[in-house]
């Protein structure tokens, strides 16, 4: 209620017509929405792998503890939506998200079930997650947030046919990688797809090339409210890095046009037109759905090369370490609410996560690797991020949404040639505070 | 007079009160989530200092301006052709119409796909029409070019059926005695067609000049303001602002400043031309 | 070149029309052809060629992912806005043109300066108002403000039609003893029937076309309306450009078959306020 009372009294304030406070005053007393017996409203981001969220939902409508509906919502605008539903009477019960940075915001508004004492409660609820990733579902000291899908490192992705046609082997450092866009753009193939309508798919060599020049402590400080952090010279040798690749025309001449929600990227990659491209694993998912064939024979992938004088470890890695699901803090019924969370840690749900070609972040998902549709890439993968020292965050999920939406412009900029690396710097310093 | 009241009633509680309160957000911060606090006009003297407002302010200015000077002539040269009474025009009419069946967001998506440097129609004529590839399309003049075209494509029609309308209300008799004096075509467009088709040209130059300032569902679905920040324009930056950054008072202040350039322009045009009444106008348009 | 006979004169705008009408051709033409196509041709062949193998799966596809629910949806809202577009429209537009000139003059000046507010400006505080009554995410939250917005320019229209109805008539009327109410129904309605199909038709297309509204205020998939489903199609689909398109032509026929019914209200629709 209070919510509905500060709204009056801003409406208060406002030198509207009588008829328009009449209407709202109306509206105030209106129905609030049916009640209880509605069916659980649970939204998640709309891709090929929703498929396993879907069953998740229809196993537990079959097994009668309560009801619930998916509501799939497009991937373009999901974070806007998601915004404008918690800001009204309307918020989902349970709602995919990147975790603990994406939903601060919401947690700090008193949006967000606090999970804490599920997750105390439930000692074997709680155990079925890798603790790691459980804690990037943390804001502050609470938990809002359960894993829900595979973990997703960001990766480079080749097209082992176009590889194999100019005799050359994936790049292990950045020299590698230089000499390849030379090989390639020769070729008349694009060295990297890009997905440059996308402005985080842009940001992801950023956030690599940072952590491989300065180390994750670069962007940590940043994440912690500090804009002088942007002033390292990592961020510096990495947007020259960026501008260097472009000046080789490593992402071709009309990247900024292709979209990745719209596939055009991966396309160039298994159409053989481009070589190479730096995506989140779920790119493997997608080239899947679209290609079957390629996404078996033809898709190779490594790791992202070391950089000359980098301080950071090369075995360090970027991108989401698994999305959540997380419950709204006025949700119709709490407990089918939760029991709705617990399937995620069910061994079925991890077995549809596997067969879709993820890697779910349980306890005991190593031992399902091997049924994986290509063991190969799942045991990458796992390995991978067990393995690396650090797993930084997707920046754009990292700040507060002001911040991201300036950063990200500031990154197209950078990519379409409008700023230099050092303008571009200062645009950073420059974000607005959320 | 009371017949009139449920209808300015509905009309001020759903677009005029929005439009008070939005004056009002434009002074407070507000995130969408909370309350709105007041901030003064802190709002106003970031917006007169925002670089790239002032950007996309220049790209809004330079759509505008190119896109009176491109569908003008074309949906002119259409609507007065198209005014003639044979049957072969009424069925060449028809296929012009066609871009009006189709919504904004299917214009945009068609043209998208049409567009992609690699797999669009654009790859395939490129080649053919003797240029290396469509990436010509990815530049910022090129994507500025392209939304241009788009709109055209989309709204030309629209503005050859208020000329069509305008000139077949041209009374045959100005033609006939025209032509008896010896006036070929092109006189006689210039010397009666034109000047009686006055008020249609200020009616549809409004509705561009102010479309082009307000509309932005084509652009957001096209090319997202890309490259970069090349096709951004005002109503964009509000909307972004507003639903991505989550600055809500701040994107009121955008939004708030739209509205008063835009009507401020229309006034100005309505005035200068001395068009008492504006005849027509489609919101958003 | 004989100055007696000049040949070339028409071919600046014959090249003209022509010209333009091969920039409207040449995509509906390729946007039909690709619909048809499998998506693996459309990416190796691309959108000119004509289709080796032709398969109807795209449509098949479109109308399978929840099309015709969009198509529902937006024709509900379309019969909503019109229908409170009309009820509230007509009944004023009779007020301005029956009442004083001072008051009628200024109500509609209060509609004109609507003309010049763009959706997008008020979209927040539109969002506020439906999501405090409960509106959020249903159709009703799109038909009322886009019945708003179409207001302005059909209280014009309906103005203007009714203005030309003579006052003698409305005179010989008030001898008969009718109230205003029975002079509205007998004798305005009838005169100004085409400029009521006008208001009808333009609201009919604003609310079949409006993509912001739907955007902003309505969410899950029972309330997406076409062009909003088009919008989304893009993400499902992927590079499944002949799915998108075969989707696209599907929104287009019911405008197409309603055209082919009502080709002139249509278009005067199309107008605004051309039809006269």
């Amino acid at each position: 209620m209070s919510e509905l009372l500060s709204r009056r009294a801003l409406l208060r304030r406002t030198a509207l017509g009588a008829a328009a406070l009449l209407a709202l005053e109306a509206c105030g007393s209106g129905p609030r929405g049916p009640g209880a017996a509605r069916a659980l409203d649970i939204w998640v981001w709309q891709d090929a792998a929703d498929s396993v969220q879907q069953a998740a939902v229809d196993r537990f409508n079959a097994a009668g503890a309560g009801r619930a509906r998916l509501n799939r919502v497009p991937g373009d605008g999901y974070e806007d939506k998601l915004r404008v539903a918690m800001g009204s009477s309307r918020a989902p019960d349970v709602f995919f998200n990147w975790g603990g940075a994406s939903v601060k915001e919401y947690a700090d508004a008193g949006k967000l079930l606090d999970l804490t004492p599920v997750l105390r409660a439930n000692a074997a609820f709680r155990r079925s997650f890798l603790p790691s990733v459980l804690q990037a579902g943390m804001v502050g000291d609470k938990y809002v947030g359960i894993p829900m899908r595979g973990t997703q490192p960001v990766l480079l992705f080749l097209n082992e046919a176009v590889f194999a046609d100019a005799g050359v082997r994936p790049p292990r450092t950045w020299d590698d990688l230089l000499a390849l866009v030379g090989t390639f753009t020769e070729r008349g193939v694009t060295p990297f797809a890009l997905a440059g309508a996308n402005a985080w798919a842009e940001l992801m060599w950023l956030e690599y090339l940072v952590d491989r020049f300065g180390g994750p402590g670069v962007f940590e400080r940043v994440k912690n409210g500090d804009v002088r952090g942007w002033h390292d010279p990592a961020v510096l040798r990495a947007a020259q890095a960026v501008e260097d690749l472009l000046d080789r025309g490593a992402f071709g001449n009309s990247f900024s046009a292709v979209s990745y929600n719209a596939g055009g990227a991966s396309a160039l990659l298994s159409r053989g037109r481009a070589a190479m491209q730096l995506m989140g694993s779920w790119e493997y998912a997608n080239q899947l759905a679209a290609d079957p064939a390629f996404a078996r024979d033809g898709l190779g992938w490594t790791t992202f090369p070391a950089v000359p004088d980098g301080r950071g470890d090369p075995e360090a890695v970027v991108g989401n370490p698994n999305n959540f699901w997380s419950v709204s803090a006025d949700v119709r019924d709490r407990a089918t609410a939760i029991a709705f969370l617990k399937t995620a840690a069910e061994d079925a749900y991890a077995e549809d996560l596997v067969a879709r070609g993820a890697v779910p972040t349980t306890t005991d998902a190593a031992a399902l690797l091997d049924r994986s549709a290509d063991p190969a890439f799942a045991r990458f993968q796992y390995d991978l991020v067990e393995q690396a020292p650090t797993f930084t965050v997707s920046w754009d999920q990292a700040l507060p949404s002001a911040q991201a939406t300036a950063m990200l412009t500031a990154v197209q900029k950078l990519f379409a040639g409008q700023v230099r690396p050092a303008e571009f710097v200062d645009a950073l310093t420059a974000l607005p505070r959320g | 007079m009371l017949w009139a009241v449920p209808a300015l009633l509905f009309f001020a509680v759903f677009a005029l009160a929005p439009l008070g309160i939005v004056a009002y957000l434009s002074f407070t911060s507000w995130d969408g989530l909370g309350a709105p606090t007041w901030v003064g006009g802190a709002n106003w003297s970031r917006l007169l200092a925002d670089r790239d407002l002032r950007d996309a302010a220049w790209h809004s200015l330079v759509l505008t301006v190119a896109t009176w000077a491109f569908q003008t002539p074309v949906a002119l040269l259409l609507g007065v052709w198209s005014a003639g009474r044979q049957r072969s025009r009424a069925v060449v009419s028809a296929v012009f119409l066609l871009p009006l069946l189709l919504s904004s967001a299917a214009v945009a998506l068609v043209w998208k796909s049409l567009l992609d440097p690699n797999f669009g129609l654009v790859a395939e004529l490129a080649p053919r029409l003797g240029f290396d590839d469509a990436s010509w399309f990815s530049t910022p003049e090129g994507a500025l070019t392209a939304v241009l075209f788009v709109l055209g494509w989309q709204f030309i029609p629209l503005h050859a059926l208020l000329y069509q309308g305008g000139a077949r209300q041209v009374p045959d008799v100005l033609h006939q005695a025209a032509a008896m004096d010896g006036a070929g075509t092109a006189r006689r467009f210039w010397s009666i067609t034109l000047p009686q088709l006055r008020n249609t040209v200020v009616a549809s130059s409004v509705l561009m000049v102010v479309g082009s300032l307000t509309f932005f569902d084509t652009v957001l679905i096209l090319t997202a303001g890309g490259p970069g920040t090349a096709t951004t324009i005002v109503p964009l930056v509000a909307y972004r602002t507003g639903f991505e950054g989550f600055e809500m008072g701040y994107a009121s202040a955008i939004a708030f400043a739209l509205v008063l350039v835009a009507t401020g322009i229309s006034l100005l045009l309505v005035r200068v031309t001395g068009f008492g009444r504006m005849h027509s106008t489609r919101e958003g348009l | 070149m004989s100055p007696a006979r000049r040949v070339r004169r028409p071919n600046v705008v014959a090249l003209g029309v022509l010209g333009w009408l091969v920039v409207v051709a040449v995509p509906v033409y390729a946007v039909v052809v690709s619909s048809v196509r499998r998506r693996e041709d459309y990416l190796d062949g691309g959108p000119l060629a004509l289709p080796d193998a032709v398969t109807a799966d795209n449509y098949l596809h479109a109308l399978r992912s929840g099309f015709p629910g969009y198509l529902l949806n937006s024709t509900l809202v379309a019969l909503g806005v019109v229908a409170l577009v009309l009820v509230l429209a007509v009944p004023a537009a009779y007020a301005i043109v029956r009442s004083g000139s001072r008051v009628s003059a200024r109500t509609l000046r209060v509609f004109l300066l609507g003309l010049a507010i763009p959706a997008q400006a008020v979209i927040v505080p539109v969002f506020l108002l439906v999501s405090q009554l409960g509106l959020y995410d249903t159709l009703l939250a799109v038909i009322l403000p886009t019945a708003a917005f179409c207001l302005p320019v059909c209280v014009l229209v309906l103005t203007t039609a009714m203005r030309d109805v003579p006052e003698e008539m409305y005179e010989a009327m008030a001898l008969d003893g009718s109230g205003p109410a029975r002079a509205l129904v007998r004798l305005v309605l009838p005169l100004s029937r085409h400029g009521i199909a006008t208001a009808a038709v333009y609201s009919a297309l604003q609310a079949w076309n409006g993509f912001l509204f739907p955007l902003v205020l309505t969410q899950s998939e029972s309330t997406r309306v076409l062009p909003l489903g088009l919008y989304d199609f893009q993400d499902e689909y992927g590079t499944d450009v002949p799915g998108l398109l075969a989707a696209v032509v599907l929104s287009v026929l019911p405008v197409l078959v309603a055209c082919l019914f009502a080709r002139r209200a249509l278009v005067s629709g199309l107008v605004g306020a051309g039809g006269k």
